[in-house]
């Protein structure tokens, strides 16, 4: 994003809304449109000419005033307001209001309903009722309403200061969908199709293997669908001549034992084949699906990294997590097992209804008609099945839930004497259990023996036809048993079959999840033209800064001041006030939408990312430490540091006593998040961090909080020796310690309110006095 | 030394000395006993699932919400009162109470459920099984991915088909 000075702030403000997404400037025009709603012809008959002012909002409620579900009409021109009522009246009763009249227009937000009221000179008037499901579209009809009003009257327009829908959708924006609560997205606007090519795109690099692997799979698939044939063979042509030879009493044919040799080996051969090249194939496939998520992950990941801060702040970390591991798990699934399963399936219901149609028709059509309806039956039995056993489930998941509460909350349950009512309860929800699981057993001793009727049923029709036919002379015994063993191998085929649409969404939806990170275009990117920086000053100012999170509210609001370099800086202010935005726009976790940022003398924008922060040292409120030894953690911020630096940094943090009092001194594991080691200790091990860095902007966030009055002198003696020659930027309530600062830094709702030394500012009697006031006040009471 | 009684703290009126009344812009008037006049005024139940007609308490209409009253029954209002407040609160609480199921459609995790109400019939989608809060009694409640909420009494009291239905989703 390039930004220049000279644009004013208005116009900039547009700027960035178009800037930020493109589906941002569709959702809004398609928003314009969805104001106007067709209406019916019995509404339109009651409205008077409008010829002359053409509709802006026409809207149906889906409620009507008596509380009963309908549609009312809200409709609005630019000169007029009319809703069209109908209360408990078989007439629509219309309602027209002058814009002009109109003062305010307000949505009243009740529980499970919203009405849109108008104000005018006197009266209050209530124009449409609706479900929470239509709120959104009539806020924005209000907002349209709202500039109508303006226009009318001839006002100036105000500034767009529509609130944005900032927390998760349940609601697609395009289709209006509901959008499942584990999906995050649409399942019903992904374009499956384009989805799975793009996935397919990363099997390219495999493409030799995974075709080798698919053609692996062709031939012994059809391999598979041999053993049936050739138990046919192995009947007609040796074992019944040879039965019946041997029951009229006349010699075997010669040839019978070669045969059966013959026969047998080829069963036996084509065994080997297919279980010693099914286990290369299933290799080849997994090590392609593996490769290829491995390529997925390893690119989402590293996409990940170069995102801002912004990007995190406005997700949950736990979906971020879920993406990267059960999406791409999902998607490896998908093509390890998921497109050959399909592949397979299709070939061998094809395959087979191709052999048995050839083979004898008739019969085919005559017996292989119960195989759908087999198949049909399990699927609804099944679900029916899984259901009440799903029902079950849940009930006994209450139990754990009611275990989970009581057991560790045993002193609450005792000192209130409530155990009484706890095993009466637990008693019903057992109760529950028992009756869900008799309806499950009940279904379960239907639904197997069920299956085996129906299995049954369909080979006993095998045989009747067969074995009519047989008697007719117009089929072969072997036929007959060749139809039951396909049979018999039909139904896991179409089964999987039935649920390829299923597969195929999940599949396109993890797609989609991960390929959203991967579309994401980082906010902070380097410019084409920056400069990497060597050695720095450490001179900051601020020109004219304007920033806002959301668009809405200006975070800071025209910030202007200057330091030198080896200043110390204390920032104060009551949360909100914008001293975390300052740090994060030196730090450039943000651009600024208006102004600029100078770090000696350049815009940091010409600066490139990484010299910019290669120069700024942090230490946080709470220190985040990574699960691994003190050395590395300290080392963190210079990789490549010698020990005799290491220690030398911890030494200077005060940290480097207590290091060497654990057992495993600087090889000490500090656990998830440093939970192994005190608050107290974190924080010296992360100004360790910060002084092996040595860079020439530190930023301090209120690094003395919460820990006892012994470790604070140690921290602030190391914080001392720390910000010597920096240039420095302390984040603090506590006035205690910004004592070293060199001036202070009072921010109040974005702007700067006080900005000076310790006693200019006290000499001015402002908000910084005031705050000291209170502190002395609250450090007398602590005494008493 | 005496324990503070925590009654104390409540704010009953008296429901016959106080007058609600609907002023020209439709915004809810609270006339107190010692002559006072708040407006505008919100009523909010205290118990909106389990006792819709006691402890109604009456607020400010701001950000702040700040008590005013607290009617124990409003059954004692006066007539005119009364009828405002029910009218009132009949806004503030919409919850239709759902007499039978035509259908409930699974799509990826999304339930999409036909009903029939007391309002009239209404399609409406559940995005999780959180949606649903049950209660002693087979009472369900109901709220939808839009915020709307629903309310069946006793589940168990629905015909055989409706209850097969929840069963399934409960």
């Amino acid at each position: 994003m390039s930004q220049s000075d000279d644009v004013p702030l208005q116009v900039r403000g547009k700027d960035r809304s178009n800037q930020s997404s493109m589906s941002d400037g569709k959702s809004e025009q398609s928003n314009q449109e969805l104001l106007v709603e067709e209406i019916p012809a019995h509404i339109q008959d009651l409205l008077p000419d409008l010829k002359n002012s053409p509709l802006e909002v026409a809207l149906a409620t889906d409620l009507h005033f008596s509380g009963n579900y309908g549609q009312d009409w809200l409709l609005a021109t630019n000169d007029k307001i009319i809703a069209a009522q109908q209360n408990g009246l078989p007439e629509y009763q219309l309602q027209q209001i002058d814009l002009k009249q109109i003062d305010k227009v307000e949505i009243l937000n009740l529980h499970g309903n919203n009405i849109l009221k108008i104000r005018i000179a006197n009266q209050g008037i209530e124009l449409a009722r609706f479900s929470k499901r239509q709120a959104d579209k009539f806020n924005e009809a209000r907002f349209k309403i709202e500039e109508l009003i303006q226009t009318q009257k001839g006002e100036d327009q105000k500034i767009d200061t529509r609130p944005k829908n900032a927390g998760r959708k349940t609601r697609c924006e395009k289709c209006g969908k509901a959008i499942p609560h584990w999906s995050e997205i649409c399942t019903a606007c992904i374009d499956k199709g384009k989805t799975i090519s793009r996935l397919l795109k990363y099997a390219v690099p495999h493409w030799k293997l995974l075709v080798g692997g698919l053609m692996m799979m062709l031939v012994l698939t059809s391999l598979g669908l041999t053993p049936p044939w050739i138990n046919k063979m192995l009947m007609d042509e040796v074992l019944v001549p040879a039965h019946s030879a041997i029951s009229l009493g006349q010699p075997v044919s010669e040839n019978a034992g070669f045969l059966l040799l013959k026969y047998i080996l080829w069963l036996f051969g084509i065994t080997i084949i297919t279980n010693a090249f099914g286990a290369i194939r299933s290799y080849i496939m997994s090590w392609a699906g593996q490769h290829i998520t491995h390529d997925l992950r390893t690119e989402t990941y590293s996409h990940l990294n170069t995102l801002s801060i912004d990007y995190y702040h406005k997700r949950d970390t736990g979906h971020i997590m879920a993406r990267m591991t059960h999406d791409v798990e999902r998607l490896q699934d998908f093509i390890t097992h998921g497109i050959q399963s399909m592949l397979r399936s299709g070939i061998m219901v094809v395959g087979m209804s191709c052999i048995l149609l050839w083979q004898n028709w008739r019969l085919t059509l005559l017996t292989m008609w119960t195989v759908p309806l087999l198949v049909a039956l399990t699927i609804f039995i099944g679900k029916l099945y899984r259901r009440y056993h799903h029902i079950v489930w849940r009930r006994v998941e209450k139990i754990s839930t009611i275990l989970a509460s009581t057991i560790p909350g045993v002193r609450v349950v005792k000192v209130f004497g409530r155990e009484p009512d706890e095993i009466e309860r637990f008693n019903l929800h057992s109760k529950h259990v028992l009756e869900g699981g008799l309806v499950v057993s009940k279904i379960g001793a239907f639904y197997h023996p069920t299956m085996g009727f129906l299995m049954g049923l369909g080979t006993t029709l095998v045989w009747w036809a067969g074995g009519r036919q047989i008697l007719a002379g117009t089929m072969s015994i072997g036929d007959l048993t060749m139809f039951l063993s396909y049979m018999w191998q039909f139904i896991g085929p179409v089964q999987e079959l039935s649920r390829l649409n299923e597969r195929f969404i999940r599949a396109a939806t993890s797609a989609e999840r991960v390929f959203e990170i991967l579309d994401t275009a980082p906010d902070i990117a380097n410019k084409v033209d920056t400069t990497h920086l060597d050695e720095i000053e450490g001179e900051i100012e601020f020109k004219d800064v304007i920033f806002s999170y959301d668009g809405e509210l200006n975070a800071l609001d025209g910030v202007s001041f200057h330091v030198n370099p080896g200043e110390m800086i204390g920032l104060a202010g009551h949360s909100g006030a914008g001293k975390s935005t300052l740090i994060n726009l030196i730090t450039r976790f943000y651009d600024v939408n208006h102004g600029q940022v100078l770090l000696d003398g350049r815009d940091i924008r010409d600066i490139s990312v990484e010299s910019l922060r290669s120069h700024i040292g942090v230490v946080l409120q709470d220190p985040f430490l990574f699960n691994g030894s003190v050395a590395e953690n300290i080392s963190y911020s210079k990789p490549d540091a010698l020990p005799h630096e290491i220690i030398a940094a911890a030494k200077a943090a005060n940290a480097h006593d207590f290091i060497v009092q654990f057992s495993d001194g600087y090889d000490t594991v500090v656990g998830e998040r440093g939970a192994r080691v005190s608050g107290g200790e974190r924080q010296r091990i992360s100004i360790a961090r910060a002084i092996l860095k040595n860079p020439s902007i530190l930023i301090l966030d209120e690094a003395t909080s919460s820990v006892d009055t012994e470790t604070e002198s140690k921290i602030q003696e190391a914080l001392e020796r720390l910000i010597q020659g920096r240039t420095v930027f302390a984040i603090a309530h506590r006035l205690s310690t910004l004592k070293y600062s060199n001036r202070l830094l009072i921010l109040g709702h974005g702007k700067i309110e006080e900005f000076g030394t310790h006693n200019e500012l006290l000499e001015l009697d402002g908000v910084y006095a005031g705050l000291c006031k209170k502190q002395a006040e609250l450090s007398q009471i602590r005494v008493i | 030394m005496d324990t503070i009684n925590i009654e104390d703290e409540l704010k009953f009126v008296d429901p016959q000395q106080i007058e609600l009344k609907l002023n020209s812009f439709g915004d809810l008037e609270l006339h107190l006993p010692d002559g006072t006049v708040h407006t505008p005024v919100v009523p909010a139940r205290s118990f909106p699932l389990t006792d819709v007609t006691h402890y109604i308490a009456i607020q400010t209409d701001n950000k702040e919400r700040e008590e005013i009253c607290l009617i124990e029954d409003m059954e004692q209002l006066s007539g005119e009162s009364r009828r405002v407040l029910e009218d009132a609160l009949e806004k503030a609480y919409f919850m239709p109470v759902i007499s039978r199921l035509q259908a409930i459609n699974r799509r990826f995790g999304v339930t999409q459920w036909k009903v029939e109400t007391d309002r009239g019939v209404i399609v409406f989608d559940l995005s999780s099984r959180s949606a649903i809060s049950q209660f002693d009694g087979g009472r369900l409640l109901i709220k939808d991915i839009d915020g709307n909420r629903y309310e069946i009494p006793n589940y168990l009291q629905l015909d055989p088909k409706s209850i097969a239905l929840i069963e399934t989703q409960v």
